[in-house]
């Protein structure tokens, strides 16, 4: 009985001290850590978000890089962090990626991280040197006549972009010879030289090439056409019905986030999302602008996480 | 031609747009002269300030750190034998001699000089022949690569003053190091003992350990300062006319090695300095004098990294793809500010085109101009004792190398490194082949995979197509040559000896 009360007073007294944090939030600096090289799409999509929430929330918010093993980490020293809303955390689409190719992580995907809200989502792009292939059907006609004839470049063993790639291999049916670069733009390099015959990545690195007449894009790997590009069609129109991959990036933190401050960073994150410049700034970087519920962006990965774990098993890439 | 340039230099004349062209190569010196902290940090570090301006001030501000970085990067080589970048470890060969004989003032001339001249080819090359320049770079494949690679790894024996065998022992060790880390073709973790090196050692890391870590330990018994009397007279500075008229070939030949490296994606000053220098002791009549501070081979290297930052921004500017990670900031600042980078951005383009180009030009001689008269002011470091020096120095390399990656385990690596560098030197082991097999192995290794993935596995592909051919018969020459002329040597030796003994 006085156990009882003792802890119940315990419970009561935690609970109105974090309420009282809570109410207070944020009433110092905040930083977003991410886990990519500063200056890349990450750094440039979290600078973008801090500079909007520091003025809307009235504290000081900075970017962390810790980059290192494909993101994993910064996702690791973030699930070790307090959940009490200073320390955030850019989310990238090689979140899920993450837990599907590593034999093991220093953090559990889906149970160590509060998922607030998407920040952006974008499609990849399929680019070959202009006059090449007609569409992406004589593309997979090619591959079925003679397979691993057809040789996509991308940025990385395990990245998205591979994984894009192998994801269409097993959907059509057909063999492709997948060829690693270090990176998309030594990929997109390699098909001005001749050297492949695809690269599938985002848009920033294939349109400008499409625009100047060097690459047809023959495809795009959303279930829906990316509103820029209405004439291009989408992969799962062209040869692969159901195909859909989005990349995105989204803001999370550690576990265990008061309901109240994820609510509280959730609202601001869609707030922030619907102002003109924001919105310009992320869509300059490829990506459609977008937040969505906390719920959303943890099905998000969860979807992902399966649709990785998939392929990687199907298309048989070494586990590391 | 002229014309556009005219405009681009109305461009950059601007004074709204001026200020930033000279903070920008201001600050690249500055962060070439402290060891560690490279372009690719202050320029992710000053990419936000990008978002107040245009996309034109953007690019000519990054740029200029970029390319003020590689005048900078020889400035603590001479002076101490610690590289500001990894592609100014080349200079501490010759350079730290020469200032441990008192004419450190006379080595940063010749490094600014050379910077200079060979900064201005590359430009002159980026106006002229950009498009030609881009399109020998697109024929390079994954075989011609790994032949151009394998050529390297030939001529990384020749950087370093000892017998060429302790040198090729070095520039294994550098390739196994370069082995740690995940691998390109399959993705599999290889010798990663910690997650912190699952992208591998890092270069900086590496540098700095091996030359400017273990610099400070070897010294740490004395506490006289580096040189107590040295001399600032502009008499001691300036090179005399035979001086001048013996680095006039290096700094051409140093310029056109480097202008290739760096219009290539995928190499860049590091490895250009590396091989101009190289080149120098190859063509030398003198091959005995590098090592003992001798000027073409601070020529050579400084001409030859100035060059390639200038024509690194071919790719970039002509096929709208970055060769490197500091191009692909670049492109980062013109994707925010709207720019889609691409084949068309020299036609769309025009005013930040040649603005920048122009800016190259603007930022190349204000760089001269600011470093002669500084010459005097760098020299007298040398009169602090290393009591009060090596401790602060000790800290910037640190925090540079931490600046990097923001990794504990770097820094831990790079003192540890800092142990290996002063044994192998006690040992008359040189750090600079192993630093050069570090850079070019995991290049080698990857494109020659690609090639053969791509070639089903078919080592013909390396005789068969021109361009890699040529570089294979290169390689082979320059060994059978390397072979042949031991021998000789060897054999002029025994008759020597079998004449001192009759």
């Amino acid at each position: 009985m006085l156990k009882t009360l003792a802890a119940t007073v315990t419970l009561t007294l935690a609970l109105s001290l974090s309420a009282a944090a809570e109410s207070n939030y944020p009433d110092r600096t905040i930083r977003i850590v991410h886990g990519f090289a500063a200056g890349g799409n990450a750094d440039t999509v979290s600078r973008i978000i801090a500079d909007a929430m520091s003025q809307d929330l009235g504290q000081p918010v900075i970017v962390e890089a810790r980059p290192g093993a494909g993101g994993t980490l910064a996702s690791g020293y973030v699930a070790q962090q307090a959940p009490d809303g200073y320390t955030l955390q850019l989310l990238v689409g090689g979140h899920p990626v993450a837990a599907a190719l590593y034999k093991s992580l220093p953090y559990d995907t889906m149970n160590d991280f509060t998922y607030i809200s998407t920040v952006g989502q974008f499609p990849f792009f399929i680019g070959a040197l202009h006059g090449r292939f007609g569409s992406l059907q004589e593309v997979i006609d090619a591959a079925r006549a003679k397979p691993r004839s057809i040789r996509i470049g991308h940025a990385g063993v395990g990245s998205t972009q591979h994984l894009t790639g192998e994801l269409l291999g097993l959907e059509t049916g057909v063999e492709f010879l997948h060829v690693p670069y270090q990176g998309g733009a030594a990929a997109t390099t390699a098909l001005m030289g001749g050297e492949i015959d695809l690269v599938i990545d985002a848009g920033t690195v294939i349109l400008g090439q499409a625009d100047a007449g060097v690459f047809d894009v023959l495809g795009v790997t959303s279930a829906t056409r990316w509103a820029d590009r209405p004439d291009v069609p989408t992969v799962a129109e062209a040869v692969a019905p159901g195909f859909d991959v989005v990349s995105w990036t989204g803001l999370g933190a550690p576990a265990g986030l008061p309901q109240e401050i994820a609510d509280r960073l959730n609202t601001e994150m869609n707030s922030l999302l619907g102002r003109p410049e924001v919105r310009e700034r992320i869509a300059a970087l490829g990506a459609n602008p977008m937040g969505s519920t906390s719920q959303e962006l943890h099905d998000l990965v969860e979807r992902q996480v399966a649709t990785w774990t998939r392929v990687i098993n199907d298309a048989q890439i070494e586990r590391r | 031609m002229l014309e556009q340039f005219a405009m681009g230099l109305g461009v950059v004349l601007q004074p709204s747009v001026l200020v930033y062209a000279l903070a920008g190569v201001v600050v690249g010196q500055l962060i070439g002269v402290l060891p560690g902290i490279g372009a690719i940090t202050a320029i992710s570090l000053l990419l936000p300030i990008t978002f107040q301006l245009d996309a034109t001030t953007s690019i000519i501000l990054l740029a200029g750190i970029y390319y003020g970085s590689q005048y900078g990067g020889s400035i603590a080589s001479i002076l101490l034998n610690l590289p500001g970048t990894p592609a100014s470890v080349v200079t501490c060969i010759e350079g730290y001699p020469l200032a441990q004989n008192g004419r450190a003032g006379l080595a940063l001339f010749i490094a600014a000089f050379s910077s200079f001249i060979g900064g201005m080819i590359g430009v002159v090359l980026v106006i002229a022949a950009a498009i030609p320049m881009a399109r020998i770079a697109l024929r390079f494949g994954a075989p011609e690569y790994a032949m151009l690679v394998v050529l390297g790894l030939m001529a990384a024996t020749l950087v370093g003053t000892g017998s060429q065998l302790r040198s090729l022992a070095m520039v294994l060790v550098g390739v196994a190091l370069g082995l740690i880390g995940a691998d390109t073709t399959t993705g599999f973790y290889r010798f990663v003992a910690m997650p912190e090196l699952a992208d591998g050692v890092s270069l900086v890391s590496l540098a700095m350990g091996l030359f400017g870590v273990s610099e400070i330990i070897r010294s740490v018994n004395s506490d006289a300062p580096p040189q107590a009397k040295v001399s600032v007279s502009m008499r001691d500075i300036l090179p005399t006319r035979a001086e001048l008229r013996s680095v006039i070939g290096p700094i051409l030949r140093g310029a056109g090695v480097g202008s290739f490296f760096g219009a290539l994606p995928g190499t860049g000053a590091a490895i250009a300095s590396f091989m101009s220098y190289a080149v120098e002791k190859r063509v030398s009549r003198t091959p005995g004098k590098f090592g003992t501070g001798h000027l073409p081979g601070i020529a050579a290297p400084e001409s030859s990294n100035n060059a390639a930052a200038q024509t690194s921004f071919i790719p970039t500017l002509t096929l709208g793809v970055p060769g490197d990670a500091v191009m692909a900031l670049m492109i980062g600042a013109l994707v925010l500010n709207g720019v889609i980078p691409g084949p068309r951005l020299m036609v769309d383009q025009p005013t930040l085109f040649w603005g920048v180009i122009a800016s190259f030009v603007v930022g190349n001689l204000v760089l001269l101009l600011i470093n002669i008269p500084l010459i005097r002011l760098w020299v007298l470091l040398l009169r602090i004792p290393y009591r009060k020096l090596y401790p602060v120095i000790t800290i910037m390399i640190c925090v540079g190398v931490y600046s990097h990656r923001s990794s504990v385990v770097d820094v831990a690596l790079t003192l540890a490194f800092g142990v290996i560098g002063y044994l192998l030197k006690n040992y008359r082991f040189e750090p600079a082949p192993l630093l050069l097999g570090f850079v070019l192995g995991p290049l080698f290794e990857e494109n020659f995979r690609r090639a053969m993935l791509l070639n089903g596995g078919d080592f013909t592909v390396f005789a068969t197509r021109p361009i890699s051919a040529t570089l294979l018969a290169c390689t082979v020459l320059l060994l059978a040559y390397s072979l042949f002329s031991a021998l000789l040597g060897r054999r002029a030796a025994a008759r020597r000896r079998h004449q001192s003994v009759s």
